[in-house]
């Protein structure tokens, strides 16, 4: 089952050097419930080097979620701090891997792009 | 009868009650225990006997901690009391009160003490929108404890309160039937916890009292001593050094470590602004502040491109809450990043705290966020393409439509009054992103080992300020234009945002002394200070709030930049106003007051706030004996070069932290202030680093 829960723990974990979380060390275990069942991932940082591993172990900081709401936040549609707050997701341990992890989810469909990709030169310098 | 609000705080947890301890709170009233942005009870009054209190007297033992003396009965004149009730409040995660009763009488006494509890969950955007709820309510009796809850869908808070003794627990509070023996006491520790489930990091912190009283302590021990021959000051000072205790706060997030926030009760809250204002006022004082809001808000530093927040990637948060309305994304701020000045500041703040303690540590950590904020300056604030940093909202629902300081809808105009529309490029963010090129050159030059990109924004900085020497000037009155407007065109109404540019050095120095002039001059300058629009503008008004009051906040950064542009006496001038203005209102500065000329009304009239204190007034006098003293960082070295106005004699500032360890720093008042100095010496033009 490939969704975008999965695209992003195989995006995380491909291996690239993330500096959004180069200060951060520990391990961030995620418990998605679908249902009766329950899928484990853990996120594996070490000084911006990451690491994705399926199933349980030790943690420093545990998300539970709903799979499909989890699914949603990978796709950007919901927003993680907000989803926290109301109690559709919680967190267990140190909540500053929570505040980075949030950090890597992507953004809502937007109207506007950064300049570098919306135009071409500047009018004006 | 008790109008009278007393408040305490710890962090983000406050206490709203009248001057007998008790909170009625209807949804647009703000009293209440308030915690995370959610009141958690909107109803705690004590009665003995069917009897409401009156209050004798209020203690303020300490900002997290007050005392109520209080008789039973409701009567104007002399009560003959044979009771006294005495509670004692402390806030700690909710709070934790002890109530206690005297009787005074030699007989014994049989008497029924009742404590009403509710709480409506009103997030704080409710409380001042009055807004309908949409969830449900509940009380539950549980094991001689009584909890408050409210839900909605996954959402849950709730209220938990018990007390030591034995109390008969109903859903509307706690009674106690109890005999006092002749001159005999009684009393109970009522208990009353805050819960957010699910966010573990938020649960209950028990004992803290003792380390919050060891923390205060620590407080002072490391910040620096005064000596002064004028005692306002040194009142002042200690004021400040209380009051920016109080704003400390530790989200979530830092580790413990605390950061200042906005303002109390309301902001108590991470702001990129008010943050890293505060911070950088608070430097030579209490660097540890920097340090921690330079982290904290890194590790929020937006990744993404958001409408409904405003968000993207490099930008540095506006405002971070917690309640129902963000939880239910109702409201953008979680957080929200509408402010266009937050991310070159944070450059700024950053350079500003290595130059003071020299912790190449944390600007080396700190190099992807401080690129990705100079990054954000081109890329994602030029939204002309003519190079220049402008805002406009997305979120045009409830984002905010003016991103710099000056949020307010009319402080952004013309000199005949007219609004100009969106976007709009602030003449100061223009000044910080140019500091914050410069800044970021000197540190990737110094630390990050990146010469080339040195060079890069250093020949960016210069060709920003030769575009905005020419675009912004307004050539017949020689001052900078407020904005300029999307045609380019320039909004030409004189504000105090020239003292800025001159802070972040953007100023030409042919053009200093033009500025000063008008800043020093009698449209600007009240004989208190500089007002944020000069008089004679359409739309000045000297209790406009952003278009005419005089801003401490404001006028402890002119006078930083007028010290930059070597006009010494010009920045005592405002040092003396606004340090005697401070006296008016017993050393802590209100947020703003009036620019009504000093002469008219001989004191500051205080613009009515919900806050005080707020936090970059309470650092206002901390910066204002930096630009006194002139002090400033060369090197391994802390320059002192002081010019202070005559009236305060001998001044001293011992045990400077920094990074050459302690240092002392001395001055002697010799700058007389009759008023007005720019606008009758000949100003002094020796720049030092403009």
């Amino acid at each position: 089952m490939t969704d975008a829960a999965h695209e992003l723990f195989e995006r995380l974990g491909a291996g690239k050097d993330l500096p959004v979380l180069k200060r951060a060390n520990g391990t961030m275990l995620f418990e998605l419930k679908d249902g009766k069942r329950s899928e484990r991932w853990r996120l594996i940082v070490d000084k911006g080097e990451i690491a994705v591993a399926r199933g349980s172990g030790a943690s420093d900081c545990v998300l539970r979620a709903d799979r499909k709401l989890f699914a949603r936040m990978a796709a950007g549609e919901v927003n993680a701090f907000a989803a926290v707050l109301r109690g559709a997701v919680t967190i267990e341990g140190d909540p500053r891997l929570l505040v980075l992890f949030q950090r890597l989810l992507p953004g809502p469909p937007s109207r506007r792009q950064g300049r570098r990709s919306a135009e071409s030169g500047r009018p004006r310098r | 009868m008790s109008g009278e609000v007393v408040k305490i705080l710890d962090g983000n947890t406050f206490v709203v009650s009248d001057d007998r301890g008790d909170i009625e709170a209807s949804l647009t009233d703000t009293t209440g225990l308030f915690s995370f942005d959610t009141r958690f009870l909107s109803k705690w009054v004590v009665t003995v006997d069917d009897q409401r209190l009156s209050s004798l007297s209020v203690d303020d033992l300490q900002y997290f901690e007050t005392r109520f003396f209080l008789v039973p009965g409701m009567g104007t004149v002399y009560i003959d009391a044979k009771l006294s009730v005495i509670r004692q409040r402390a806030v700690a995660h909710g709070f934790q009160e002890v109530l206690t009763i005297l009787n005074h009488d030699e007989k014994p006494v049989k008497l029924t003490v009742r404590i009403e509890a509710a709480s409506d969950f009103a997030d704080l955007f409710e409380v001042k929108d009055a807004l309908e709820k949409k969830g449900r309510y509940e009380n539950r009796v549980e094991r001689g404890s009584l909890r408050l809850v409210y839900e909605r869908d996954t959402f849950r808070r709730s209220t938990l309160i018990s007390s030591s003794e034995r109390a008969k627990v109903d859903e509307d509070g706690l009674t106690f039937q109890l005999k006092l023996p002749g001159h005999g006491e009684w009393s109970t520790e009522l208990d009353v916890v805050v819960e957010i489930p699910g966010y573990a990091a938020l649960e209950a912190r028990k004992g803290r009292r003792r380390t919050m009283e060891a923390n205060l302590d620590r407080w002072f021990a490391g910040a620096p001593r005064i000596e002064c021959d004028w005692d306002p000051l040194k009142r002042t000072y200690r004021r400040s050094l209380v009051d920016l205790a109080a704003l400390r706060f530790a989200p979530p997030v830092t580790g413990g470590r605390s950061l200042p926030a906005a303002g109390l009760p309301w902001f108590m809250t991470m702001f990129g602004r008010d943050s890293i204002f505060t911070s950088l006022q608070a430097l030579p004082f209490t660097p540890e502040l920097a340090a921690t809001t330079l982290i904290a808000l890194g590790e929020w530093q937006g990744t993404r491109i958001d409408d409904f927040r405003d968000e993207d990637p490099g930008r540095i948060l506006h405002e971070l809450r917690y309640g129902e309305l963000t939880a239910f994304e109702e409201r953008p701020h979680s957080p929200y990043y509408g402010c266009a000045d937050a991310t070159p500041l944070y450059v700024v703040l950053l350079d500003e705290y290595e130059r003071w303690t020299g912790d190449r540590k944390l600007v080396r950590e700190l190099e992807f966020e401080a690129r990705a904020a100079l990054a954000w300056i081109d890329e994602y604030a030029d939204l002309q393409g003519t190079g220049y940093v402008w805002y406009q909202r997305r979120n045009e629902e409830t984002g905010l439509e003016n991103q710099c300081w000056k949020d307010s809808w009319d402080s952004i105009s013309y000199r005949d009054g007219r609004l100009p529309g969106f976007p709009r490029a602030t003449c100061e963010l223009q000044g910080y992103a140019y500091d914050a090129k410069m800044r970021g050159a000197r540190l990737a030059r110094e630390v990050w080992n990146d010469p080339e990109f040195a060079d890069e924004l250093e020949r960016q900085a210069a060709d920003l300020k030769r575009r905005f020497n020419r675009d912004f000037w307004v050539e017949d009155d020689e001052y900078f234009a407020l904005a300029l407007d999307l045609e380019g065109k320039q909004v030409d109404a004189l504000a105090s945002n020239n003292g800025h540019l001159l802070w972040s050095g953007i100023v030409d120095k042919s053009k200093a002394k033009a500025v000063v002039r008008h800043l020093m001059g009698q449209r600007l300058f009240s004989g208190w200070g500089v007002r944020t629009l000069a008089e004679g503008e359409a739309r000045f008004n000297p209790i406009g709030y952003h278009v005419g009051t005089v801003w401490p906040f404001d006028n402890s950064f002119i006078a930083w930049g007028l010290r930059r542009y070597g006009f010494k006496d010009e920045a005592a001038a405002i040092a003396a106003g606004i340090l005697d203005a401070a006296d008016f209102f017993d050393g802590r500065l209100p947020e703003a007051f009036g620019g009504y000329e000093r002469e008219q009304t001989k004191y500051p009239v205080q613009y009515p706030t919900a806050c005080s204190p707020q936090a970059w007034s309470t650092g206002t006098p901390l910066l204002l004996l930096r630009t006194m003293l002139g002090l400033e960082p060369l090197g391994e070295h802390l320059v002192v070069d002081p010019a202070l106005p005559a009236r305060i004699g001998h001044l001293e500032l011992l045990d400077i932290p920094g990074r050459w360890g302690r240092v002392d720093a001395f001055g002697r008042g010799r700058v007389e202030i009759d008023g007005r100095p720019g606008a009758r010496r000949t100003a002094r033009t020796t720049a030092r680093r403009g």
